[in-house]
């Protein structure tokens, strides 16, 4: 028994050593890199890197290592720098043959970022459904809540913490009639009054396909969205940008990247890989076109896409150094969960 | 033999774990009473949307009150025993040593566990009445290491509490707090989920540590 018991604070001893070790040296060691930003220029037809180097300051160069100037940097990157420019009287009357405003410009920018650890993540399965079309300007937090079931959506008033039985009828009934099989794989919405219009959820039904859900004057609206021929949808992400050109971004298990569009179309994007499990994604797009970041482990990608087709029009790879340290440990910036693993 | 090595255990311990059960459902009652609060003030609904939103649990004061229930119970029951020697008569009684030590291990592990449920089981009544039940697992799964951090906390402290000699003591002190520290990583509800059945497993595996002081008690070592 006592050998037992020894063997068994040993494996502790050990399991500690190869967990605490690691971290203790990573924390010592670990030194600020300095980081790029990455964007792309349509006018330039490259990417612009702009960096503190020692000594120089802040540098803004090209991928061949021209260097720029600050207010050259700003004027190849007009969509970006736009208050600057408006503010140093340079904002363009039109680009690429097409009149552009600030307004313009404010209403067709955007940013996206996914990180793994927000798609890894432990779910509630409790979602809010915001009225679409508000009778105020302002978005308001509803009363309700709701749920999913293997029989249909259930919402709860929470106020009484009771079933809404007629509410849930309804919304279950206009599910059921588009053809959505309970419960859904996967629910995408984002519920906060901090943005311009509310659009919903995007939802992958049972079976894998792709609906759009919103309340609409407190009726359901359910839009059975098609998917591209073979392509099997695993996340769905959806957005709220200001122009609302788009309802969100879809990958399937290839994973590829699609744009739902407004009108319900699924249009892939020339990015080569993304996957939400493992990349970090961020996306900088305006009216011309999108500078994407795909941060994975040992490189970043640096994709430029045009905003129309999202086409791929130039890329740039970042070697990268993960600063991982082999040993056990807890926890991970890739997930939300607490489990062992090397 | 071991029905009396419970009540002994149950003697020892009992009036300390009524002062532990009054203290941890008093701070688990505190925190729901601050949750009724902010209901009555905001309304359920921002209750809700934190809840889901912002991964809040309404129950973070109740952090460190099972682990400190936990070490306390171990000094109130073994302290006494290694200051008076009362543990070399108990190696004496007519009973298996190791049946023994681990009875008296088990005992405390039970009525830890009892007060424990007792609070699981006021914190289930009351939130169940004004959240659903994703919400309530939600408070609970992020309950449940720091109450498992209280039984590990109680067999460390028996542990560091049995060892005969100081400075292999405080060598024991500081494994138990890096094992300790495994109960507190969760950065949001349920992310124990998966890992709580074999984190529950090495938890009463802890009680193994126990006998090794024993041991080295019974071999006379010291400082």
């Amino acid at each position: 028994m006592t050998r037992i018991c020894k063997i068994f604070l040993c494996a502790t001893l050990a399991v500690l050593a190869v967990w605490q070790l690691p971290w203790c040296y990573a924390f010592l060691t670990t030194k600020a890199t300095p980081n790029s930003f990455v964007m792309y220029s349509s006018l330039l037809g490259d990417f612009i890197l702009t960096r503190y180097e020692e000594g120089d300051g802040i540098v803004r160069r090209d991928v061949a290592g021209r260097a720029y100037s600050e207010a050259e940097t700003d004027s190849l990157l007009p969509m970006f720098y736009m208050r600057q420019l408006v503010a140093d009287e340079r904002f363009p009357d039109t680009l690429f043959g097409v009149p552009v405003s600030p307004r313009e410009v404010q209403n067709t920018s955007f940013n996206f970022r996914m990180r793994p650890s927000a798609v890894n993540a432990p779910q509630t399965g409790i979602y809010f459904l915001l009225e679409s079309m508000p009778k105020r300007v302002e978005l308001e937090m509803p009363d309700d809540a709701f749920r999913f079931t293997h029989a249909g959506i259930e919402f709860i008033t929470m106020e009484t913490n009771a079933a809404d039985a007629e509410k849930s009828a309804r919304f279950t009934r206009m599910l059921a009639q588009k053809g959505f099989a309970f419960p859904p794989r996967l629910v995408s919405g984002n519920p906060t009054t901090m943005k311009d219009y509310d659009n919903g959820y995007l939802l992958l039904d049972a079976r894998g396909r792709l609906f759009h859900l919103k309340q609409t004057a407190g009726q359901p609206y359910v839009k059975a969205l098609t998917l591209p021929e073979g392509v099997e949808a695993e996340h769905v992400f959806l957005t709220e940008f200001r122009d609302r050109k788009a309802l969100g971004f879809l990958t399937d298990a290839e994973h590829r990247l699609y744009v739902v569009r407004a009108d319900g179309s699924v249009v892939r994007t020339g990015l080569p890989a993304y996957d939400p499990e493992r990349d970090d994604l961020t996306i900088i797009g305006n009216m011309f076109d999108w500078t994407v970041k795909i941060a994975s482990r040992g490189v970043t990608h640096y994709y430029a896409l045009r905003a129309d087709d999202y086409a791929l029009l130039k890329t740039y790879d970042v070697p990268t150094d993960s600063g991982e340290i082999f040993g056990l440990s807890f926890t991970s910036p890739y997930d939300r969960y607490v489990r062992p693993r090397f | 033999m071991l029905k009396a090595i419970f009540y002994k255990e149950w003697i020892k311990l009992r009036w300390y774990m009524l002062l532990a059960l009054i203290v941890t459902t008093a701070v688990a009652g505190y925190c729901l009473l601050r949750a009724d609060r902010a209901i009555e003030l905001r309304g359920a609904g921002h209750i809700w949307e934190v809840m889901v939103l912002k991964d809040a649990v309404f129950i973070d004061l109740l952090r460190f009150v099972p682990l400190l229930a936990g070490i306390l119970a171990a000094l109130v029951q073994f302290m006494p025993e290694m200051q008076r020697k009362c543990l070399k008569l108990t190696l004496h009684l007519p009973c298996p040593q190791q049946r023994m030590v681990f009875a008296m291990l088990a005992a405390g592990v039970a009525m830890l566990v009892a007060c424990f449920a007792v609070n699981f089981a006021v914190m289930t009544a009351w939130l169940s009445a004004v959240l659903p039940a994703e919400l309530v697992t939600n408070v609970l799964s992020a309950a449940a290491p720091w109450y498992l951090a209280g039984v590990a906390g109680y067999l460390l402290a028996a542990w560091v509490c049995l060892e005969p000699a100081w400075k292999r003591r405080v060598l024991n002190l500081a494994v138990a707090a890096l094992i300790v520290r495994a109960y507190f990583l969760a950065p949001v509800p349920r992310a124990y989920n998966d890992f709580l059945p074999w984190l529950a497993l090495y938890t009463l595996a802890l009680s193994l540590l126990a006998w090794i002081s024993v041991a080295r008690f019974k071999a006379g070592c010291q400082d």
